[in-house]
């Protein structure tokens, strides 16, 4: 086997298949969205679809790295909409280019999951996701009641939007979709592999032995607590990151769109169809229900009530016969082919193998 | 009106509203306390049960309060029927010592979801209210006016807390339930169904909060979501009064009444509502267990 690390190289493994078809596959999956926009120029409704699925996707990866702790928040809304009017107030009202406001988004968020995280994720059971909720119950009230908070102009309840710049990348404003797109598939990308990343780090493994079992995990000597704290405020930093390219690619916010309730559960929906305890469940949810979401909208427009029965019934149906998601199944399958196609010979001491199953 | 009196009027009105609160977090709190389940779905539920006694009033002419003899024992049987058919298996699939399933949580969202949009789907956005039941009209208490109806309501609260705590306390049925929510897997032990006490006290939730729910009918419009802040409203109840303290739900439900109304007097109605979730937070800091609670965690 070549060492060197060349083009050549790269393909002489591919040949011989020593790479798991895992990695081929997301690779392929990565270059055909590359090429998406521009086989879509003439159509920027298509376009459209793909990066707010994309932007569903990511939030319910955020979302998700609670979910790989152990708990369920069902307050996410809460840290996108703060990152997004944080954002949004700063470059309406303030001028400060959202380069910048990001920074400030996303400590907010952080700092909303410290005062909901730290003293709720101490405690077992169902204190944290009913605490998640209360705390997305206050910020939406807060901010549909409110018209003032200080000197800021917060709307009560109203749409704000962003003043337009046209073609401005200094304060992240394009004419075009190409430059959302590509930023929201690097977005997605990078928590996937962020997401990847720490389910193999040590905070991982604990992450997993928590959920597993609390009380076998903390006699061997993990702070359950601590690590479940962490979780929650990476994942609550990176939602407000979210919520910042949400505000910058709709343009306007309420709090119907960016704080209710229902986004909340649309974040957990996405997840918990895609697997919520697993890395690359939740954007598979995303790659499914956004679009699914999108025909149910256009195909029932006369009943306005009958989808968010349907996502009821989908969200039941899939606590109840596949509480891990359509991830496991996929996972089984990827493995599956892995193993008796694409790479038949090797399979047996191939700790690759395993690790694409595991997830 | 001097403040004094403004005050006191204040306490009395949140008495009255947590009197509603209380109705509901009782029923919340019998199944959050035995089954370990939060019931996402509560809220919805009892505006499906407010609907039925509405559409017997509007369309039979009877009387919410005798409605409830019809509305209540459907309740029941359509919260053993839940519980039966969407909360066992879930039970079931779990390993035995995870005494708190989170899946059932979103299911309950789930439920929750489908029927109170199906009641948007069905009855649509409007408000719909009773109107020429019995009890209409004030009470006057030296300076105070109180409304008939809502004093019902309080007195409807006191006697079901009465009754409950008699039920768990002091029958057969009740040792039975209390075991169960205890240490479910030794009650079994023992020769108790599980699964049909867990489905007796989640009809029994289900029809506790039919009563309230018909109780407040005559003074409640009814909307498809009327529920949701309700019963967001008695989930803090539950944790304030401790879980599985039925006195405590009713305590719980009062302080927050008042808390609500006399926070509202000062400020505003919302600023009311936020107040009441900054308490349920300072409770989960400070004492997860409740005023009047149990159970360690």
């Amino acid at each position: 086997m070549k060492q060197d690390s060349g083009i050549r190289a790269l393909g002489e493994r591919l040949r011989t298949r020593q790479i798991p078809l895992g990695w081929v596959i997301i690779a392929v999956v990565l270059i055909l969205l590359i090429i998406v926009p521009f086989a879509w120029k003439g159509n920027p409704y298509y376009v459209h679809i793909v990066i707010t699925i994309f932007i569903w996707g990511y939030m319910a990866t955020a979302w998700g790295l609670v979910g790989q702790s152990g708990q369920l928040s069902f307050g996410h809304a809460a840290f996108m909409g703060i990152g997004a009017y944080t954002t949004g107030i700063l470059y309406s009202q303030f001028g400060v280019t959202p380069w910048l406001g990001v920074f400030p988004a996303v400590g907010l968020a952080t700092l909303g999951g410290v005062i909901i995280g730290i003293p709720t994720l101490r405690l077992r059971g169902v204190y944290f996701a009913l605490a998640t909720f209360a705390f997305g119950f206050i910020i939406l009230m807060t901010v549909k009641n409110a018209t003032y908070i200080g000197p800021v102009y917060i709307g009560g309840g109203a749409f704000l939007s962003l003043p337009r710049a046209g073609e401005a990348p200094a304060v992240f404003q394009f004419e075009s979709k190409t430059p959302y797109y590509f930023m929201a598939l690097a977005m997605l990308a990078g928590i996937v592999y962020l997401s990847h990343w720490f389910n193999r780090s040590r905070m991982g493994f604990y992450w997993t032995a928590i959920r597993g079992d609390q009380d076998a995990a903390e006699s061997l000597g993990i702070n359950a607590a601590k690590y479940r704290i962490r979780a929650m405020l990476i994942s609550c930093a990176l939602t407000g990151l979210g919520g910042a390219f949400f505000m910058q690619y709709f343009r306007f916010f309420s709090p119907q769109k960016v704080l209710d309730v229902s986004q909340s559960i649309q974040i957990a929906l996405i997840g918990i169809v895609g697997g919520w305890q697993s890395v690359f469940g939740p954007m598979i949810g995303g790659f499914i229900m956004v679009p699914a979401a999108e025909l149910l909208r256009l195909n029932l427009r006369a009943f306005p009530a009958l989808s968010p029965i349907i996502y009821g019934i989908i969200l039941m149906l899939f606590i109840l016969f596949m509480p891990k998601g359509v991830n496991e199944p996929f996972m089984r399958g990827l493995n599956w082919l892995d193993r008796k196609y694409w790479r038949p010979s090797q399979n047996a001491n191939n700790e690759n193998n395993e690790k694409v199953g595991r997830q | 009106m001097t403040e004094a009196t403004a005050i006191t009027e204040a306490i009395v009105t949140g008495i009255l509203l947590g009197g509603l609160y209380a109705v509901i977090a009782l029923g919340l709190n019998l199944i959050f306390g035995i089954i370990r389940v939060i019931n996402f779905a509560h809220g919805s539920i009892m505006v499906i049960f407010m609907y039925l006694g509405f559409w017997l009033w509007y369309l039979l002419g009877i009387d919410p309060y005798v409605g409830m003899l019809i509305v209540v024992p459907i309740a029941f049987g359509f919260g053993y029927g839940v519980q039966h058919v969407f909360i066992r298996p879930m039970f079931m699939r779990e390993k035995s010592y995870v005494v708190e399933p989170l899946g059932v949580l979103l299911l309950m969202a789930g439920f929750d979801m489908v029927i109170s949009n199906s009641a948007l789907q069905a009855f649509g956005a409007r408000v719909w209210y009773v109107y020429g039941s019995a009890f209409m009209g004030t009470v006057h208490v030296g300076f105070l006016t109180m409304s008939k109806q809502r004093l019902v309501v309080v007195l409807v609260v006191v006697l079901l807390t009465v009754g409950i705590h008699w039920l768990l306390n002091h029958t057969n049925l009740g040792n039975r339930i209390r075991a169960v929510g205890q240490n479910r897997e030794a009650a079994a032990i023992c020769g108790i169904n599980v699964h049909h006490i867990y489905a007796l006290t989640f009809g029994l939730g289900c029809a506790v909060t039919a009563v309230g729910g018909c109780a407040a009918l005559p003074f409640m419009p009814i909307t498809p979501f009327a529920g949701m802040g309700l019963a967001l409203r008695a989930f803090v109840v539950v944790i304030l009064g401790g879980l599985g303290s039925i006195p405590g739900a009713l305590l719980a439900g009062i302080i927050i009444g008042v808390m609500e109304i006399v926070g509202a007097h000062f400020t505003n109605s919302s600023i009311g509502s936020i107040i009441v979730f900054a308490i349920f937070l300072v409770i989960i800091v400070s004492r997860p267990k409740g005023l009047m609670g149990t159970i360690e965690v």
